[in-house]
């Protein structure tokens, strides 16, 4: 019995592979099923691999039972029967474990169809299984890799829930464990040509800590610099662009700099040589220089025009940098003892500005560009330095003043002093 | 006692007594005049912690805004193109640059890196992470007040 | 000019009969000996208690007691009103001074055995206005709401819920709650302006009347030279002398307020962690060092209890002086009293020294 089960599951199966896109009103139709025998039996199995999948009938977690699309709509079979050999009878469309290679085609079946998506909301996508053919994973599943990603392994098979639902393996702080189980797996990624080292690294970056600890939704993850279902690697000239998507100032310098076209001509990729592409960290001035753990002496060095902007650049920074903290430090003293620096603050405010449009500025590698943002920044901290030694010269005007009172109370007590030696002539 | 020590006492006695009187006068005024300076009150009446007169009206045409202070931390007042007056915090909730008024956009911008906030203060494009406060304004006559919360 | 102020006082008198008033005060007189001048201490502390009840009237007219807003408005005075800085300085060092007075003042009379019969109320209203300045300076400490102010009163009402059976209760009284808040601000507020002032300006009177009553206490060692040595007269020979050591004193507050400025600090912030190192006033420091010494148990009770039990009943035994040493009225005063006198105001030295050095933690 099990044998032929086995057979015609696999007929059945290639079948539904080999052609149909689209589903017919049959057993799989959506609508609520009076009777659904599936959940009924399988929910008092022993073997847990029968009985979890019945237990989202009932449950919250499942969107596709939420809809009314229940077992049979993707399984096929008889819902109505409660007899096993009718329920789930291949005649009647039963398949009871699909195929990887059958997979795709099986869900775009509703998936993939526009008019029938409508039903469940306005702007639902339908192109996922056309990204998901110009895809690594779907390319090499075409060729009869079944160890690729489908759309199971990133979204269940069962307990399917929409993307924006935090419990989706696929909402967006949880999108990287779920890309690396396998991107992660050193010995299977090798196998690919990919390190494996990926999702480890992304971990690193400040996107990750954008998204996991500050909660903000739209710090990018794997899909959304590698697409969802269209998942290929940036390839060398597009890498601008899915950094440029949000980082649009630093684009832009970007593309007025030399690096632009020296870049495309050594096939190099535009942020990542710096940046990383998955570590992406945050950026530290010291990256800047030619030295042997500076990010520009990887192709820069000796007394190349390239090194000669780096190192204008880097010192130009770091003595805004100094300037700037020490003048923060002199106004916080200051502040301390009890002086009013609400000017001064503003001052160091607007210095601050400029000194973030700078670091802005460095992707233009002119040391000129960033040398005019960090003169704003010599002016405010400059502003800021004077109404500090304001405050300082005020505080010992004071202490002069008390002084000199010090001298008039003295002379009164010398006043007094002689005042009672007459009394007591 | 001779005359002449007579008059050198008196003429000693007056002038302790001058110098007594003079010094400890001296010192009453030199402890008074601060006192008398503290009670009056200083020009800025409160400190300026929650609420600032930012901006007067009629310098304030529509679809542009200003950049005011709250004490040493900025703020914006904008007006829509539709006459209404807001005013937010004009720190940059992405690396704390101060925003600016677009009027091409016709909403709030960040010169840093791009970000843009839209008349309701929402982040709406870009790097900032979340909106800017919002403050209250309260207009009278042409003085537009704006209170941030507490 | 003289002539309106003669007949301004010719009507006053005829109600009031303030002659035998002025007959009192010009026939005042105050011995002189070897150690007389001990007798300056206690007006000088009064004069600093004047200082701090003008200059706390005028931050009054602009502090603001909520945890919102009294860094602020502290702030506002320090930098926007005009001296607000200096009224402040000398508010802040007057307290110290006035407490470093009426120590001095309290050894003093302890020396002389000023605390005899008939002065035993002199003494024991004395030792409250001493407690009452350190409730002020206590209080007063909150008031700024800075970093160091607020660390310091956690700590220091943490103290109090070690008292048996009532701890816990003097705790909420204290703080206005389980934690040091903006209710704890307030509640100090109100005892620092209202409470405070209303029970010291009763016993600072009991105190001077008595003395008035009384007289000054001349040691029985001392009475020969006193009696040698004209004593002075009240007005305006000791007046006067007193003036200049008044003067001296708002000499101090003033180089005080030009050298070592009291600093605005940094605003309080609840969560944030205790700073290192963070201590209570000078005049807490003895009971604060001395409890950090102590080993967590001492004979299976914990430590901090067996200190403040130690304390307490110090503090009771140098409350009951005159009735301790009763034989100094007959001028037989108790060697052991004043040995053991001297040993405590010694320990306390030395600790508070050590701790203000830096040497004990």
């Amino acid at each position: 019995m099990t044998r032929h089960f086995g057979v015609l599951a696999l007929l059945v199966g290639t079948a539904l592979a080999a052609g149909a896109t689209t589903r017919t009103a049959s057993v799989g139709a959506p609508g609520k099923h009076a009777v659904d025998t599936c959940t009924a039996c399988h929910a008092e199995l022993d073997d847990q691999r029968f009985r979890v999948p019945a237990t989202f009938a009932k449950s919250d977690a499942d969107v596709h039972h939420l809809q009314g699309i229940t077992c049979a709509g993707c399984h096929g079979g008889d819902p109505s029967s409660d007899d096993p050999d009718t329920a789930m009878n291949p005649a009647t469309g039963f398949v009871g474990r699909f195929a990887a290679r059958a997979i795709p085609e099986m869900c775009a079946s509703c998936h993939a169809d526009a008019s029938f998506m409508l039903r469940y909301g306005p702007n639902i996508p339908t192109d996922q299984l056309d990204q998901y053919r110009t895809s690594r994973h779907g390319q090499a599943l075409s060729r009869g890799d079944t160890r690729v990603a489908t759309c199971i392994s990133c979204h269940g098979a069962h307990g399917v829930l929409p993307a924006g639902d935090a419990r989706s393996p696929v909402y967006p702080s949880r999108i990287v464990e779920t890309c690396g189980h396998c991107h992660g797996d050193a010995a299977l990624m090798q196998r690919y040509g990919v390190s494996g080292r990926e999702p480890a690294d992304y971990k690193r970056s400040v996107h990750y800590a954008a998204l996991t600890q500050r909660n903000d939704l739209s710090a990018p993850t794997c899909n959304d610099c590698h697409g969802s279902h269209g998942a290929t690697p940036p390839g060398v000239s597009s890498i601008s662009n899915v950094c440029g998507s949000c980082h649009v100032t630093q684009r832009e310098r970007f593309d007025l700099s030399p690096h632009k076209d020296a870049f495309a001509a050594l096939e190099q990729p535009a942020c990542e040589t710096c940046h990383s592409n998955h570590a992406v960290v945050h950026p530290d001035d010291h990256w800047m220089g030619v030295g042997p753990d500076q990010v520009c002496g990887q192709c820069h060095g000796g007394d190349d025009a390239g090194a000669q902007a780096a190192t204008a650049i880097a010192a130009t920074l770091a003595a805004s940098r100094a300037g700037l903290e020490a003048a923060t430090g002199r106004v916080d003293r200051v502040e301390r003892a009890g002086m009013l620096m609400d000017e001064a603050r503003v001052a160091l405010e607007e210095a601050h500005q400029a000194y973030v449009l700078a670091q802005a500025e460095i992707h233009t590698v002119d040391p000129a560009a960033v040398g005019a943002q960090t003169d704003q920044v010599r002016t405010g901290f400059d502003a800021a330095g004077r109404l500090a030694a304001d405050a300082e010269a005020e505080i010992r005007f004071r202490r002069t003043g008390l002084f000199v009172s010090l001298g008039v109370i003295a002379l009164a007590m010398v006043a007094l002093f002689l005042k009672v030696r007459q009394l007591e002539r | 006692m001779t005359d002449d020590a007579a008059v050198s006492r008196s003429s000693r006695r007056s002038f302790v007594n001058w110098l007594l009187g003079t010094t400890v006068g001296a010192t009453a005024a030199a402890a008074l005049y601060p006192v008398f300076r503290f009670v009056i009150p200083p020009k800025v009446a409160e400190a300026p912690v929650n609420r600032v007169l930012a901006v007067k009206l009629s310098e304030l045409p529509p679809n542009s805004g200003k950049v005011f202070r709250f004490g040493a931390k900025p703020g914006i007042v904008v007006r829509t193109a539709a006459g209404d007056v807001r005013a937010f915090s004009a720190t940059c909730t992405h690396l704390n640059c101060t925003v600016q008024y677009r009027p091409d956009f016709q909403h709030i911008w960040c010169a840093c890196h791009n970000g843009h906030y839209d008349l309701q203060g929402k982040n709406i494009e870009g790097p900032p992470p979340r909106p800017l406060e919002t403050f209250r304004v309260d207009v009278a006559g042409d003085d537009v007040y704006v209170t941030r919360g507490a | 000019m003289m002539d309106i102020a003669r007949r301004l006082w010719q009507a006053l008198d005829e109600r009031l009969q303030l002659q035998p008033l002025i007959e009192f005060a010009a026939d005042k007189e105050v011995p002189q000996h070897r150690h007389s001048w001990a007798y300056y201490f206690g007006g000088l502390t009064l004069f600093f208690l004047g200082v701090q009840v003008v200059t706390g009237i005028l931050l009054l007219l602009y502090y603001r007691p909520t945890a919102e807003a009294a860094f602020e408005s502290v702030q506002f005075i320090v930098t926007r009103v005009p001296f607000g800085w200096l009224i402040r300085s000398i508010h802040s060092w007057s307290a110290n001074l006035m407490v470093l007075a009426a120590v001095a003042h309290m050894v003093s009379v302890f020396l002389l055995g000023a605390y005899a019969k008939p002065r035993e109320l002199t003494w024991w209203s004395g030792i409250a206005l001493l407690g009452l300045a350190l409730g002020f300076g206590f209080s007063g400490y909150l008031l700024p709401w800075n970093e160091l102010s607020f660390f310091a009163t956690r700590i220091g009402t943490d103290m109090v819920s070690k008292v048996p059976l009532v701890g816990h209760w003097l705790l909420i009284f204290l703080r206005g709650g389980e934690e040091v808040t903006g209710a704890t601000l307030t509640r100090f507020f109100g005892l620092h302006v209202a409470v405070l002032p209303m029970i010291t300006a009763g016993f600072v009177g009991i105190h001077l009347a008595l003395i008035q009553r009384q007289g000054m206490h001349v040691p029985e060692r001392l009475a020969e030279e006193a009696r040698r040595r004209r004593p002075l007269r009240f007005i305006p020979n000791f007046v006067l002398r007193e003036a200049i050591v008044w003067l001296a004193g708002l000499a101090a507050l003033a180089a005080l307020a030009a050298f070592l400025p009291w600093e605005l600090g940094v605003k309080a912030d609840p969560f944030a962690p205790a700073p290192a190192g963070i201590k209570p006033e000078w005049y807490f420091l003895f009971m604060f060092e001395t409890l950090k010494l102590l080993p967590a148990h001492v004979l299976g009770i914990e430590g901090e209890l067996v200190g403040l039990a130690v304390f307490t009943v110090a503090g009771l035994a140098w409350f009951l002086i005159p009735v301790l040493d009763r034989g100094a009225a007959a001028g037989r005063r108790s060697r052991v009293v004043l040995f053991a006198g001297l040993a405590a105001l010694a320990a306390v030295l030395l600790v508070t020294g050590l701790s203000l050095a830096g040497v004990l933690s």
